[in-house]
């Protein structure tokens, strides 16, 4: 099987032949989001908010925020003409030499509701104005999951994706940000939107959290997602995986605050947490391997690094199924 | 209830619109600023356990923070010059290369809640930097080194071993952050190590109490 017949099975809620390496299993499209929603080289994005780029990727700029109090932001907010965005060249220039036939089409679409939000008035704000004004925020979030649906749909129709990942980061390494309640009653309608929005097209919804999150893993599984990511150790992954095999597939498993992840880590642990996430993990059939290489420069995907290559074939030898 | 118990009350649920009223009724029924004060440091030492256990979250630990901050600003004037329940000062910083400032300002809120004085750096704080604010600074009794990507924890290491070579005492080093685990801490020589924001002010006052 190649990397998307293996894939579909895993879908299908199937026993794969391998358990993919996520470097290979996708083609990865972020120039949308680059347009869509933050800048890749930094800058101002179309809100106004200001990127500074960090060897880890780009985040808004530290304390320099547009509005402080929820209840100004429709003051301060003026969404982007989606359609001056230029999606489609984006698009054009990511999908070209690319073969369908062999690799799965994963769109990026960062900042989420929650992000986006904290993009505007910092964490602290925004995480006091869930509890302290929650009607403003909710008016916030629909208004903006209506942005992001029309950026998507023009997404789907450029890029023709298999996957739409959606990054919004709602949990600290120790738990979620806000309770499982406030999440359910402030963000999720909006949240549910935006999945359906993408299922509704026949594209497959992978939900990007990081942290430990697993308190709201089953509102996503019923909300549509078929995929979580960047899925980390602090959650309870064994029994995530066996408790939504054939319904979710589970896409980390390196422990990206561990030894493995430290600069100065050498080939042997890099290999053994390789080793570790295929025994572990492997076998259930619905987990992807997703590590995370970091070094002084940054994540070793993107400006490489001697121990990438003895990784990958590590893995190649641990994950037949 | 008492009034003093009203203010406390108020600081653990957060309404910090209500709080200024309820430390004046207090103080006008003849409570003592020093022990307001103190009625709210207990507060947020319960709110900062029960984060730490779980019971509620960042914005619930925010609010309280936000409200027990609003009563300190009606008593402040009449504290003016007593130090009696301060605990020092407090230099606290997100190490050099890393921007990430959400867990480095829960921290900092708590540790000013158990009664710090709080010097906040900022992120992308250099070692030489951390030095020359403990001298700049009175009364340092704690520094804080935040620090959330494992691509920063040298980072971290370098600023600990800086301040420690740095000659200046008087004052304890605690660290923290995702990647950062109680032997890490140890190893490079930190004198303590808290996993959140809630068992920082535990920790802080552990060490300089």
């Amino acid at each position: 099987m190649n990397q998307r017949e293996n894939f579909q099975v895993m879908l299908d809620g199937g026993k794969p032949e391998f358990v993919p390496n996520n470097f290979e299993l996708y083609k990865v499209c972020l120039l949308g989001a680059d347009l869509a929603d933050e800048p890749l080289t930094g800058g101002l994005d179309g809100f106004g908010v200001n990127w500074v780029v960090t060897k880890e990727g780009e985040m808004p700029e530290p304390n320099r925020f547009m509005f402080e109090d929820i209840a100004n932001w429709k003051e301060y907010v003026h969404f982007p003409d989606v359609d001056a965005l230029g999606i489609e060249e984006a698009a054009k220039i990511e999908l070209a030499d690319v073969n369908r036939d062999e690799v799965i089409i994963d769109v990026f679409s960062p900042t989420g509701l929650f992000e986006r939000l904290a993009a505007f008035m910092g964490f602290e704000n925004t995480l006091c104005s869930l509890v302290e004004d929650p009607d403003s925020c909710r008016e916030f979030f629909e208004a903006f999951a209506d942005y992001k649906i029309t950026c998507l749909n023009r997404f789907i129709d450029a890029y023709q994706p298999d996957v739409i990942t959606y990054f919004d980061d709602l949990a600290t390494a120790n738990g979620l940000f806000m309770s499982p309640a406030v999440y359910r009653s402030v963000i999720k309608p909006s949240h549910k939107r935006i999945i359906e929005a993408v299922t509704s097209r026949g594209v497959i919804f992978n939900q990007h959290t990081c942290g430990k999150c697993e308190k709201i893993i089953e509102d996503y599984v019923e909300m549509g997602a078929k995929m979580w990511s960047s899925a980390q150790v602090s959650n309870d992954l064994d029994g995530i995986l066996e408790k939504y095999q054939g319904r979710l597939i589970v896409e980390g498993g390196w422990d990206s605050s561990g030894p493995a992840s430290y600069n100065d880590a050498t080939i042997e642990d890099i290999i053994a947490e390789t080793v570790r996430c295929a025994k572990q993990y492997g076998p259930k059939g619905n987990f992807i391997f997703m590590p995370t290489l970091l070094n002084e420069n940054g994540n070793a995907i993107f400006v490489g690094d001697p121990r990438l290559a003895p990784m990958i074939e590590a893995w190649h030898t641990m994950d037949k199924l | 209830m008492s009034k003093i118990n009203e203010v406390k009350e108020l600081v653990e649920a957060g309404k910090s619109k209500k709080i200024g009223t309820a430390v004046q009724v207090a103080l006008d029924a003849g409570s003592q600023p020093g022990d307001i004060l103190q009625a709210m440091v207990d507060s947020m030492s319960v709110v900062g356990d029960k984060f730490s256990a779980g019971e509620i979250f960042v914005p619930e630990m925010l609010i309280a923070a936000k409200a027990m901050s609003k009563g300190v600003d009606v008593l402040r004037p009449l504290m003016a010059g007593d130090n009696s329940s301060s605990l020092g000062t407090c230099i606290i910083g997100t190490v050099a290369g890393d921007l990430h400032d959400i867990g480095k300002n829960l921290v900092s809120m708590m540790i000013e809640s158990a009664g710090f004085t709080m010097v906040d750096l900022g992120v992308d704080v250099s070692a030489e930097k951390f030095v020359a604010a403990i001298k700049e600074n009175e009364s340092v009794t704690l520094v804080a080194c935040s620090g959330l990507l494992t691509t920063t924890m040298p980072a971290l290491k370098e600023a600990v071993a800086t301040i420690k070579a740095s000659g200046l005492t008087g004052f304890k080093v605690i660290v923290g952050g995702a990647p950062v685990t109680p032997e890490y801490a140890a190893e490079i020589g930190a004198d303590g190590y808290a996993a959140d924001a809630g068992s920082a002010a535990v920790k802080a006052k552990e060490l300089v109490g």
